[in-house]
């Protein structure tokens, strides 16, 4: 079976290639497919090694993956999940090179430890396209593509709603961030403070970190309300420090607008606790799945010879005018 | 199997009768069956290409063996505790501190690659003496002593690295690592072994031997077998207890330094969660919790089964989710395997 496939992919191409090689005819050469065995009608399996399942944007990542590839048929999705450790991630990497997966996803848990692995794929002839984290080098060489959210880019956006809409009077606020020193956590904060600079009537009075975890969080916001009774705008980096944050408002009994990062769906996530009035906004920190499987599309479908080295997926910022109309999508 | 020994080598002291129970038999040789069992469950079940069966692939070979050498390595330290009933929980945070120690004596301390290594390798083993001396002096349960010496590790290893990772890389000159260290995360002999499984397999069998054939090696047995009856019989336990923790220090700072060379990379956060897959690994090689009974060779068959058990899992595409399930199921079989042994050789418990 495999082989009869094989083959009629193989007849494909070459007459695929024959035609691309009459298109470009008088060029100087004629540029190669990124997969030489890809095909209209062809199955192909791609391996996505995700860097950490239990952490609930990932999950969330995982099922819009595996939702993009049920609308594309020819498509099989395998996902092995890295568990938050390099070596673990670097071996199923290494298992889906044997496996000859036809294009691999990844999200890196940690950029060089895993650049090696990325290496070993591309050597193998396997396109590499990297979502929301990436691993050394550039993308177009050493790996093929870079797909994800600007994380300073959507705490802009936070800063600037706060600036406008939430607080034109100015006042205080305070922001809980994630874990100190990581990439996301530092980009995200400093994102919030250059965007609330465009009102000098807000104040930052309060900065801790919660680690990107609810009880953390609500440990943290509760001494800061202890200190600072007036906050009236908190920015939590992530839904989940957003969800320990209002727990802390309530047992305190403040009313603080609260706006969480992520913007996950369902019913423990930031865009129905805006669809109830529980937070004030929460600003989507794209899977960029959609995406991802669009350019699978077009390098093993269509036989791209290029594809955009680097994606950026725009945030939307889910306020209750449209959190309703969110929550089903 | 020349490199078994069960608890009837332990000397002086452990007297359990020697049965020919089939029952101990498969229990001695369990983890070689188990890996015999999962080699013959992965060719079945393995994908195929072009009629060749991936699971027997020698880059999937060596993946497997590469995936388990760093909790290899620290498993053969930990079998060594725990054939003394003893346990240790601070071996990842000490792989976790080691590699930041490693990457930032490299990069940011410009020292060579020898006197990092030495440097490193000490480390370690102060760190596990000093456990051991204080579960000893104290007379407290290693568990306690073990689990503060995990957050102090984890501690350190944020102080030294300034709450940062520290990248490796390597070429001459300032904040550069020697390009041979980088040879850890590569493979020999015409690119098919790596050399981290090489690490692994040379520091097992040294504890083999040492284990095996040495008189400290009777004394780990002495020690777990019957503690008072050891020390009457003038074994010298404290410095026995001290040295098997002062082993597992070791082990666990070498593991460090095959992590910092194979993902040129040190961070405070690594090794989370490897003192629990050592254990495990070296439980279903039947060694005995309560101490006195073990095997080296039974650690490394099982560390190498729990790498072939979730590579077969993964090639198939089975959910991380079963096989989780798979290895809990694995470890209770190995533990009821032991338990009914014991009972049958009237030792209880």
């Amino acid at each position: 079976m495999i082989t009869m496939r094989q083959a009629t992919r193989r007849a494909l191409n070459a007459a695929l290639l024959a035609g691309a090689g009459l298109c470009v005819a008088g060029t100087a050469q004629a540029a190669e497919p990124l997969v030489k065995a890809c095909a209209k009608d062809g199955q192909f399996v791609i391996g996505f090694s995700q860097a950490n399942n239990a952490e609930p944007y990932r999950q969330h990542v995982n099922d819009e993956l595996e939702a993009a590839v049920k609308e594309v048929p020819g498509f099989t999705l395998q996902i092995a999940d890295g568990a938050g450790n390099v070596n673990t991630q670097t071996s199923q990497v290494d298992n889906f090179i044997t496996q000859k997966v036809d294009l691999l996803l990844i999200s890196p848990f940690e950029a060089a430890p895993l650049t090696p692995a990325v290496k070993r794929a591309m050597d193998a002839g396997i396109p590499v396209i990297e979502l929301d984290r990436k691993t050394v080098g550039d993308p177009g060489k050493d790996y093929t593509a870079f797909i994800g959210g600007d994380n300073y880019k959507i705490a802009l956006e936070a800063g600037k709603y706060t600036a406008k809409t939430l607080m034109p009077d100015g006042g205080e606020a305070a922001v809980l961030e994630g874990l100190p020193s990581s990439t996301p956590a530092v980009e995200r904060l400093n994102g919030f403070k250059d965007g609330v600079k465009e009102n000098t009537k807000i104040q930052v009075v309060a900065e801790q970190a919660a680690d990107w975890v609810p009880d953390k969080a609500q440990t943290a916001f509760s001494a800061m309300l202890q200190a600072h009774p007036d906050i009236k705008v908190l920015y939590a980096s992530n839904d989940m420090m957003a969800a320990g944050a209002l727990l802390a408002a309530k047992g305190a009994g403040k009313d603080v607008k609260i706006i969480g990062t992520d913007g996950l769906p369902g019913p423990a996530g930031g865009i129905e606790a805006v669809a109830k009035g529980d937070w004030a906004a929460t600003f989507t920190y794209p899977t960029g799945a959609k995406e991802a499987i669009e350019m699978s599309k077009k390098i093993l479908l269509d036989c791209a010879t290029s594809v955009d080295k680097t994606v950026t997926v725009d945030t939307t910022a889910i306020t209750p005018e449209n959190a309703k109309q969110m929550m089903g999508k | 199997m020349s490199g078994e020994k069960v608890s009837e080598a332990g000397g002086p002291v452990a007297a359990a009768p020697v049965h020919r129970d089939p029952l101990a038999l498969v229990v001695r040789f369990q983890s070689l069956i188990g890996l015999v069992v999962v080699a013959i469950g992965g060719i079945i079940f393995s994908p195929r290409r072009h009629g060749q069966i991936l699971f027997l692939d020698p880059d999937n070979i060596a993946n497997i063996v590469r995936a388990v050498s760093e909790t290899g390595i620290i498993a053969i330290g930990m079998t060594f505790v725990i054939i003394t009933a003893g346990i240790d929980l601070s071996v990842g945070a000490v792989l976790g501190l080691s590699s930041v120690v490693t990457a930032s004596m490299m990069i940011s301390g410009g020292f060579g690659l020898i006197p990092t290594i030495l440097a490193v390798l000490v480390m370690g083993i102060v760190f596990g003496a000093i456990q051991g001396t204080i579960s000893t002096r104290f007379r407290l349960e290693p568990f306690i002593v073990t689990l503060a010496g995990l957050q102090a590790a984890r501690g350190l290893a944020l102080v030294v690295s300034g709450n940062q990772y520290i990248n490796i890389s390597y070429g001459e000159g300032p904040g550069l690592a020697p390009p041979v260290f980088a040879v850890l995360g590569e493979r020999l002999f015409n690119n098919t072994v790596p050399v981290a499984t090489i690490v692994f397999i040379v520091f097992a069998a040294i504890a083999t031997i040492v284990l095996n054939t040495t008189r400290f090696g009777r004394y780990v047995f002495a020690v777990g077998g019957n503690e008072r009856a050891a020390r009457i019989s003038g074994v010298p336990v404290s410095m026995v207890k001290i040295s098997v923790y002062a082993i597992t220090g070791f082990a666990a700072a070498l593991a460090g330094i095959v992590h910092a060379g194979q993902f040129n990379f040190g961070s405070a956060n690594d090794g989370m969660g490897y003192e629990l897959t050592a254990i495990a690994a070296v439980v279903i090689g039947g060694t005995s919790l309560f101490g006195g009974a073990g095997s080296m060779v039974g650690t490394v068959a099982g560390t190498i089964m729990l790498g072939a058990l979730a590579n077969i899992l993964q090639l198939n595409n089975i959910t991380p989710a079963m096989q989780l399930l798979a290895t809990a199921a694995i470890i209770v079989l190995a533990a009821v395997l032991q338990s009914l042994v014991r009972r049958r050789e009237g030792l209880g418990r």
